[in-house]
């Protein structure tokens, strides 16, 4: 007996999964740092191509080419975020957001001068399993993009709540002045969260890379998902981000099987019909907790 | 030379671009920069304007040829020029950046190559023929400005290029500068009733100054849905993106393939960039049909080729002519395998000669726009040779009748102007069609069907341009 929803059900959850590990960098960067990271989708980008040169060029396994495009955009990340972000701390939100979007355009092109127009094929083999039973099939491609995911949030998980660093992460999301009192090295934090978020972001690049191409616009596409995840999520919270990804994809990819066959263009705007209607209800997102006010 | 009398009775028809270029390629000449800079025996001043319906405006420019001297397109072949330009510029607007910068490399290539091919004949007029590029990133606001630039600063008296998607939404400015555009890009169907001169060589009254080299969307379209009736594919379902291009061959497959007896049995319209399209392929395939056809941009097309064959859709694939690309073999080669494209046929009367040229001039990836280019720049130059002036009005007079039927076949700038230096009347024959304009300055060709191998794209049998024209009532 086929399982309703089943099928649209995986396709959202890969979906929400590539939007998940972007969303989770831009949600703590905004929790922490206090600012609107409009070039989060270029930190994608670069971990597309990181991903291509590691698996194409490299001949790296998906796995270790995994873990290589986290470490290199965490670190490429970090360095553009010294370089731009960090001098304008103290210059208030505004002037970071503004830097941060004239950041994007100028990576993105600068990316696009440098890797070519054309996008770069990232070769891996698929396998597809069916159920026909059940009514719906699931590829090895599909596992593993969810499961790495998954990973992630279990390993953020433990490191926010297990950890010195990582609870000193959540002491300054709460409030930075009582945690620069209380001995806390913010800075160190802040550089933290960059490496995290360059790291997330990059991987959600791999996968995307993998699933789709390495391109110049390929995170900038996403980018207006997964700031849409990480508020309706409750901006600022990591958890309500994976929870508002997962959200969207699911939503996306039902409304496209239930949408009239000539306006399924209009599924991702699904997207934003949800959020409006969370915020309508829980103004917070769905954590309801805003961290950031100011 | 630059000091032009406002009250001359010879400027009484001096239109607003015409006093623009006098007066800003004047300053030009006094700084020496222009590259298109009559001399002082020559036009009179603008270096691209020999004629202008005998407005030429110089101060003391000597021998410009009138509108009785010129050719209008109705008279015979001869091209002599008292005193010709030096040189004659052509703008080329360009993807050199852009989502399209990919195909310019051969554009260029071609073009480069025929302006060689000219001036190594002698050029038009016995000028050298001088080819400007500049970028518009396929995004019209720019192109709005380089034809400005063009026209009013550089002197340019023809444009050889332009997107569909400049064409369109710049058509009314592009009627207002009454300048000759023949370009090797558009195949939208917003031409296929616009544009060329009417079938009136000699009246550009009723001109619509556009012509394109290539074959419009209508025909290939068109190809695409005659190859699947032929193949007993009555019904099939359709997946497209929501841009402009993707909606229009969409469209034009829909309307040429239900003319011909098939049924769309599901449609699904998808936006661009999606990370997956698992879910709308899962929607299309919902629907029994026998074949699909597939209008996305190449790296949308790669994600939704991928997902189709991992989610082990089946059923034959058409794909949008603008997917023939090496790229998507790279991409998708083993898993669009079988799947069928059709495109217009590169391969004009004259591609055998044209094709080996190309390989020797450089190592752009050969395309139809690319082989389109270098007969847009030959017919071009042919169409100012025939005019015997550089005026555009005169060079547009003449675009057709160097192209279309009658007269001395040639295939090359020096073939047609040895013929029109003879008193001949020509018919060029391009590369990439027979380039023989309608009415609307459009081009007939052969649609060629191709199948996705790992390799490459292997033709496999053709509609003729002959087959398609019985369908097509406005063109």
């Amino acid at each position: 007996m086929a399982l309703p929803l089943a099928q649209e059900i995986i396709f959202g959850l890969v979906i929400g999964s590539y939007i998940a590990l972007g969303a989770i960098g831009f949600t703590l960067v905004y929790g922490l740092v206090n600012m609107i990271n409009f070039a989060h989708g270029e930190f994608v980008t670069i971990g597309a191509y990181v991903g291509f040169l590691s698996i194409q060029i490299a001949g790296l396994p998906l796995p270790v080419a995994l873990v290589v495009t986290f470490f290199g955009t965490a670190v490429i990340g970090w360095a553009i975020a010294r370089v731009t972000f960090e001098p304008m701390n103290d210059a208030g939100a505004v002037p970071l957001l503004l830097m941060s979007i004239g950041l994007g355009l100028v990576l993105r092109n600068l990316i696009r001068l440098v890797a070519g127009a054309g996008g770069r094929d990232v070769q891996v083999g698929v396998a597809t399993y069916r159920f026909e039973d059940l009514g719906f099939f699931v590829t090895s491609q599909q596992l593993f993009i969810v499961g790495v995911t998954l990973l992630v949030v279990l390993v953020l998980h433990l490191f926010l709540s297990r950890t010195m660093l990582g609870i000193a992460m959540r002491a300054t999301a709460g409030n930075e002045d009582l945690a620069l009192v209380s001995g806390i090295d913010t800075r160190r934090v802040r550089n933290v969260v960059w490496l995290a978020a360059a790291g997330l972001a990059g991987v959600a690049g791999i996968l995307l890379a993998v699933a789709q191409e390495a391109s110049a616009t390929v995170g900038f596409g996403q980018l207006l998902l997964m700031i849409t995840a990480a508020i309706l999520g409750g901006a600022g919270s990591p958890y309500g981000a994976v929870a508002g990804s997962y959200l969207l994809g699911i939503g996306i990819a039902v409304s496209v099987a239930f949408l009239p066959a000539g306006v399924t263009a209009f599924g991702s705007t699904m997207a934003f019909v949800v959020l409006i209607l969370v915020l309508l209800v829980r103004p917070g997102g769905l954590v309801n907790a805003e961290v950031r006010t100011t | 030379m630059h000091g032009n009398d406002p009250h001359s009775d010879r400027r009484t028809r001096t239109n607003r671009r015409t006093f623009l270029k006098l007066t800003g390629t004047g300053a030009l000449a006094t700084a020496g920069l222009a590259g298109c800079v009559g001399t002082e025996d020559g036009d009179g001043g603008d270096g691209g304007d020999g004629g202008d319906g005998g407005s030429d405006g110089g101060d003391g420019g000597t021998a410009t040829p009138t509108e009785d001297e010129s050719m209008d397109g109705e008279d015979g072949g001869a091209t002599e020029t008292p005193t010709g330009p030096d040189s004659v510029l052509v703008g080329q607007p360009a993807a050199v950046t852009g989502q399209w910068d990919f195909l310019q490399p051969a554009v260029s290539q071609s073009a480069d190559l025929a302006v060689q091919e000219i001036n190594d004949a002698g050029g038009p007029l016995d000028a050298d023929l001088e080819l400007k590029r500049r970028d518009t990133a396929v995004d019209p606001q720019q192109a709005r400005e380089v034809v400005r630039q063009f026209v009013n600063n550089d002197g340019a008296v023809a444009i050889n290029g332009l997107f569909s998607s400049e064409i369109t939404p710049l058509w009314d400015f592009l009627q207002e500068q009454s300048m000759p555009v023949v370009t090797p890009w558009p195949g939208t169907r917003f031409l296929d009733t616009r544009g060329g001169d009417k079938g009136t060589a000699g009246d550009t009254g009723d001109d619509e100054w556009v012509w394109r080299t290539v074959i419009g969307d209508t025909v290939h379209t068109a190809g695409a849905a005659q190859a699947m009736v032929d193949n007993d594919f009555m019904t099939m379902g359709v997946f497209n993106g929501t841009g402009a291009g993707e909606t229009g061959y969409a469209d034009a497959f829909v309307d040429a393939y239900e003319n011909l007896g098939g049924t769309v049995a599901q449609r699904v319209e998808v936006p661009e960039g999606e990370s997956s399209y698992q879910s709308q392929l899962d929607r299309l395939f919902d629907a029994d049909f026998d074949a699909w056809v597939l209008a996305l941009a190449l790296e949308d097309a790669t994600t939704a080729i991928q997902n189709w064959s991992q989610g082990g859709y089946g059923r034959q694939l058409m794909m949008e002519d603008g997917l023939m690309s090496p790229d998507l073999i790279d991409a998708v080669g083993e898993a669009a395998e079988g799947a069928w494209i059709a495109a217009g046929s590169t391969q004009g009367p004259n591609y055998g000669s044209f094709e080996s040229k190309f390989n020797e001039a450089g190592d752009a990836d050969i395309h139809t726009w690319g082989v389109a280019s270098y007969d847009a720049t030959n017919v071009l130059a042919l169409a100012i040779h025939r005019a015997g002036e550089t005026s555009p009005e005169a060079i547009e007079q003449n675009v057709g009748p160097v192209a279309r039927e009658g007269g001395t076949t040639v295939s090359t700038f020096a073939e047609g102007k040895e013929a029109l230096d003879n008193g001949e009347e020509i018919n060029y024959e391009g590369a990439v069609t027979n380039v023989d304009f309608t009415q609307h300055g459009n081009v007939w060709g052969d649609v060629a069907v191709s199948q996705v191998t790992p390799d490459g794209f292997e033709e496999q049998f053709s509609i003729g341009a002959d087959t398609l024209q019985e369908n097509i009532e406005q063109y």
